[in-house]
């Protein structure tokens, strides 16, 4: 062949290549990530999409069920000791780490001391140094059992044990760190091992062909977690657009958390079926009590009796949630007739306590963010029914990090805030209250409150949690330091080939179990 | 000439030390912290703070520009506060993406609105030359991520014939390179058109008004000579200085590109990096990109003499 | 001078404009910020001429309230630019020096810098107003005008007509005024018409990288970026401001152009 034109023969070859499908004949499931994951330590370098692709990889002793109990994973069972100070956990056996290795007890403690001790930045310290326990000791009598030692009880050790953003306290592999001692990648217990990190680009991981399946049916972030493809691959597409227009070409096969907005459109497509599932985030509107523009109940209580909360919700989410004035999740086992006990809509009411209030004229201000379109929605909703009862509110949009800020210093009059998940409604209603003197973001201070919730987070009695749980949300309804609005619905969005993929409460993806046809 | 250059490239060191401490000051003083989005609707007071010293930010301001400065001095920008790596690393291979579709796409565009500018104003206020300035004007106000998705749809979807997402680099696969950043290119270069169209026209308008070029036609000259001799060569010049200033901007502003199309570039990065408060990453870029417009600015400069026979470099 | 076709047309487009903004300030169609959920996404019709948008506010008429706050804030600031960029650049050009050198090299790193973090910056010190993005616009533009206003005091200053002003004794001033200005007039004319065009859609780009410019008051650059999930859906949402822009550039440009024949001191040469 002559060297004639190699641009040309380049460009030719190139075509071709790019025409045909993948040579090799591996399945992979490619999912859409919003953006890049931080790191693959678990639980410190952390968001939400990270979580999410962690967990693939690593496992703990304890894990989330989907109705949000939480039951063993790594562990076989556990014991409480009746001062529910000590507990005891037996490996499951012939469980391996992604490099071969056995999983023995020396390696759960080892993973707590790192922890614990480490300079791992562990998301979760705090709650096991103090905030909700104190972690007196973690010992491994023999290889397949682990006792650790609290110095109190607490209905939430397993719980934060297995917090997603905890990273799901994983166990892992000494061989995760460098011989410098720094995390290198994670040799986890997990259905799939680390493979390919392109920053920016994409994360794939490796079916991990040795994983020791547990034999009940999945479950949450537990049961049979089995691999059935050979290769996932976690693609970052920032831009809501774009990831349509993957998903419809098949760039991607999955995006476990479209827009609502592009429900109806993505519907209509042949190509792809949805799936929907009610997940624990909380879309609310946040007073800061401590302003004077708000401070009166009676104004508070105005905007929330103007507001039409099925109305918001259907227009936010395109009719796929369900209103909600409770902090407990629709989706939670607490949520019973008390929770769905709201405010309905009085606009003469509303008027009335406006004018009580001696509220004239002046103009509020209400933070929202674009980054999560559903606070800027509900800003807008807000506002345009505050005009309603003549109450005057600006929307003023911050960029995210802007907005966490002023939530974080508690600097705002009122604000469309998004919560993450809480997986039990003690955690939920934790994020919520505490005193703002040392907690500036904390909204709800009043020392009563906070004492039914710490009862809440000692006891274990089910009736009794909830009968406390009722308490809360009357008091919250009367003293309204926040308007619940709705929980999010996640809409996955995929391709027709794609099955097994469901939707859970924490709203993390899962691709265990999942085959492409 | 070669002292002209080292004055020249001595002359940058202020401009890039004012960048520097432009930049430090105002990634600082706007709201928001690294650790406070990591740590999200959660953050314990005494957590933040102990995460805060840990990265080094509980230092007084001054300390931490110093420190940055003095490694910045010996080539190390320091590492990312959301992943960890090194910046210098993760922004060259950053600047390779971008760096690609900007030159590609200036270059195309000044092939295409340079002979347009030249034609319209060769007739000027007649239709041909509103057509050209109306033209030029549309696609001035079609906003960049409505035309690239317009063209992502239409392409990418409608057609089938290119991909939608992804990249990949020149290094692996050369021809599959191409088929991903086609639409950039093109997207990028309609966008560039419009600007350049203008400024060529609006220099190609003064050219024709000197007087050798009436000398030229008065000679008895075929309009085409005359254009192409006289009028082309010299019109370029003030375009050529612009398109100085659009290589150096574009690379800050490409980053809607890149997030249209999915491209792992600088701009991406820089926004990226804003967002997630991750400041040795928005030090680093902004940085790199003043640097990167400096240099290329120089380049215009030295260029400059051949394409303007008025201009003697100093 | 005869009134040329190009003129006539971008005189014409700009009335439009001016008339659409000075009626929106006594009368549109619908509150532009009253939102109907009971009418979201609707088509046009006849009783919503341009449809309605994603939470039923009428498209028509948040167009025409739209119209004065754009072109305000677009004029405001390339006249900011403007100003700033013609002063700083005369006096460097004018002055040369260690001034020159210093002045460059603050104008070098303003343009440097990429405009998001220069906007993202000044809006959060202003306030995510108005005038903070006029400020935020206008000191990143300035410097181009800058450069190209000090090159051009450069080129003219030692041409035989303005030393020739200086040998009959006028003084420095003077003559700068009467003969450096007007040749700076052609380059910045077309500068500031692409940068009305710019300021118009650069609100749109910041919005769309979630740096919001707030939004409840309506711009065209902020309804064209809240329209872009809905680009095939509710195409009526994009194209209406769209087009607005694309008018408003087009008159702008075409009169922009008369203006500079008029003042470019060549032309009296031709």
């Amino acid at each position: 062949m002559r060297r004639r034109h190699p641009l040309a023969a380049c460009l030719a070859m190139g075509l071709t290549l790019a025409m045909l499908s993948p040579a090799d004949a591996q399945t992979t499931v490619k999912l859409r990530l919003k953006t890049d994951i931080r790191s693959t330590d678990p639980g410190a370098n952390r968001d939400g999409p990270t979580d999410g692709v962690v967990q693939h990889m690593v496992e703990g002793l304890v894990a989330f069920r989907e109705d949000t109990s939480v039951g063993p994973l790594l562990a076989e069972r556990y014991e409480v000791s009746g001062d529910g100070k000590t507990y005891t956990f037996t490996l499951r056996p012939d469980i391996r780490f992604h490099n071969g290795a056995p999983l023995t007890a020396g390696d759960v403690v080892w993973s707590w001391r790192r922890y614990l001790h480490g300079p791992t930045q562990w998301r979760c310290l705090p709650e096991f140094t103090g905030g909700l326990v104190n972690i007196d000791s973690v010992v491994a009598p023999d290889d397949r059992t682990v006792v650790f030692t609290f110095d109190r009880p607490s209905a939430l050790i397993l719980a934060t044990m297995a917090r997603v953003d905890c990273g799901g306290s994983a166990i892992t592999h000494r061989d995760s760190l460098g011989p410098d001692g720094k995390w290198r990648d994670p040799v986890g217990t997990g259905p799939f091992k680390m493979g390919e990190w392109r920053r920016g680009q994409y994360v794939e991981l490796v079916r991990f062909d040795q994983y020791a399946a547990r034999s009940e049916p999945r479950d949450g972030y537990t049961g049979a977690k089995k691999a059935t493809v050979d290769k996932v691959r976690f693609v970052v597409i920032p831009d809501a657009a774009a990831a349509k227009a993957a998903l419809v070409s098949g760039a991607v096969d999955i995006d476990h958390d479209i827009e609502p907005e592009d429900f109806a459109e993505l519907k209509a497509r042949p190509n792809l079926k949805l799936e929907t599932a009610p997940t624990m985030t909380m879309v609310t509107v946040l007073f800061q009590t401590r302003d004077k523009a708000v401070q009166d109940v009676r104004i508070r209580r105005a905007l929330a009796l103007a507001l039409d909360t099925r109305e918001i919700t259907d227009a936010v989410t395109a009719g796929t949630a369900s209103p909600n004035n409770s902090v407990i999740p629709v989706s939670s086992p607490y949520y019973t007739k008390v929770q769905a006990a709201g405010y309905t809509r009085d606009l003469a009411a509303a008027r009335k306590l406006l004018a009580e209030a001696g509220y004239n004229g002046q103009t509020i201000k209400i933070l929202a963010n674009k980054r999560f379109k559903s606070s800027f929605d509900v800003a807008v909703l807000v506002q345009a029914a505050a005009q309603q009862i003549g109450l005057k509110i600006d929307v003023e949009v911050l960029d995210w990090a802007t907005q966490l800020d002023r939530y974080t210093k508690g600097d705002y009059q009122i604000q469309s805030f998004p919560y993450s998940a809480r997986l039990d409604p003690s955690l939920s209603y934790e994020m919520v209250s505490g005193p703002k003197a040392t907690q500036p973001r904390k909204v709800w201070d009043n020392p009563e409150v906070e004492a039914i919730l710490r009862e809440s987070m000692q006891i274990a009695d089910r009736d009794k949690r909830q009968a406390l749980f009722d308490t809360l949300h009357r008091r919250q309804i009367e003293e309204l330091p926040l308007i619940m609005i709705y929980n999010e619905v996640q809409i996955a969005a995929m391709r027709k080939n794609l099955d097994g993929y469901k939707g859970w409460p924490t709203g993390q993806p899962r691709l265990w179990g999942v085959t492409l046809n | 000439m070669l002292s002209y250059i080292l004055r020249r490239l001595a002359f940058t060191i202020p401009t890039l030390l004012l960048v520097a401490i432009a930049v430090f000051t105002l990634v600082r003083l706007i709201p928001g912290d690294p650790v406070q989005l990591m740590l999200g609707d959660a953050a314990d007071p005494a957590q933040v703070t102990e995460m805060r010293r840990a990265l080094g930010l509980e230092e007084p301001l001054p300390v931490q520009f110093a420190l940055w400065l003095s490694k910045v001095a010996v080539g190390d920008l320091g590492n990312s506060i959301s992943n960890g790596l090194p910046v210098l690393p993760l922004m060259i291979e950053r600047f390779q993406v971008s760096g690609v579709i900007v030159l590609l796409a200036v270059l195309c565009a000044a092939l295409i609105a340079v002979p347009a500018g030249l034609l319209a104003a060769w007739r000027q206020n007649q239709p041909l030359d509103l057509a050209i300035v109306t033209g030029a004007t549309m696609l001035l106000s079609i906003p960049t991520f409505w035309l690239g998705l317009l063209l992502l749809l239409l392409f990418g979807l409608k057609l089938g014939w290119l991909p939608v997402v992804g990249y990949v680099p020149f290094s692996e696969n050369f021809g599959q390179a191409l088929l991903y950043i086609v639409l950039p290119i093109v997207t990028l270069t309609m966008v560039e058109i419009g600007v350049m169209t203008r400024m060529s026209r609006a220099a190609a308008i003064d050219v024709l008004r000197l007087d050798y070029v009436t000398h030229a036609r008065a000679k008895g000259l075929p309009e085409r000579r005359v254009l192409m001799r006289h009028v082309l060569p010299n019109a370029f010049a003030p375009t050529w200085t612009l398109i100085g200033l659009i290589l150096g901007n574009l690379l800050g502003g490409i980053a809607v590109l890149e997030t249209v199309f999915t491209l792992p570039g600088l701009g991406r990065l820089l926004v990226d990096s804003i967002f997630a408060r991750d400041y040795p990453v928005v030090q680093g870029c902004l940085l790199f990109t003043a640097l990167i417009y400096v240099l290329v600015n120089l380049v215009v400069d030295l260029c400059y003499p051949l394409f303007d026979p008025r201009v003697q470099a100093e | 001078m005869k009134l040329r076709g190009n003129t006539l047309v971008g005189g014409t487009l700009i009335g439009i404009v001016l008339l659409t903004a000075l009626t929106a300030a006594v009368w549109t169609p619908y509150n532009p910020l009253q939102v109907n959920l009971r009418a979201r996404l609707k088509p046009p019709s006849d009783l919503y001429w341009l449809g309605t948008d994603e939470f039923g506010r009428d498209v028509l008429s948040r167009i025409m309230a739209g119209a004065g706050t754009s072109v305000l804030v677009a004029l405001l600031t390339v006249t900011f630019a403007v100003v700033v960029g013609v002063i700083l650049g005369v006096v460097a050009g004018y002055v040369r020096g260690w001034t020159d050198r210093i002045l460059m090299s603050v104008n070098d790193a303003l343009l440097a810098f990429p405009g998001i973090l220069l906007a993202l910056g000044v809006m959060v010190v202003v306030g995510a107003n108005k005038y903070g993005i006029v400020l935020a616009l206008g000191l990143a533009y300035a410097p181009s005008v800058v450069r190209v206003v000090r090159g051009t005091v450069l080129s003219v200053r030692e041409r035989e007509y303005v030393e020739a002003s200086r040998m009959i004794g006028n003084g420095e001033i003077y003559s700068m005024v009467r003969h450096v200005m007007p040749n700076c007039i052609a380059p910045i004319a077309v500068l500031s018409t692409s940068m009305f065009g710019w300021v118009l859609l650069s609100e749109s780009a910041l919005s769309f990288l979630g740096l919001g410019v707030p939004p409840p008051a309506p711009t065209w650059g902020n309804m064209l970026a809240a329209s872009r999930p809905y680009m095939e859906t509710a195409t009526w949402l994009g194209i209406a401001p769209g087009l607005c822009i694309a008018f408003t550039l087009l008159g702008i440009n075409l009169l922009g152009d008369s203006l500079r024949d008029r003042l470019d001191p060549r032309m009296a040469h031709a």
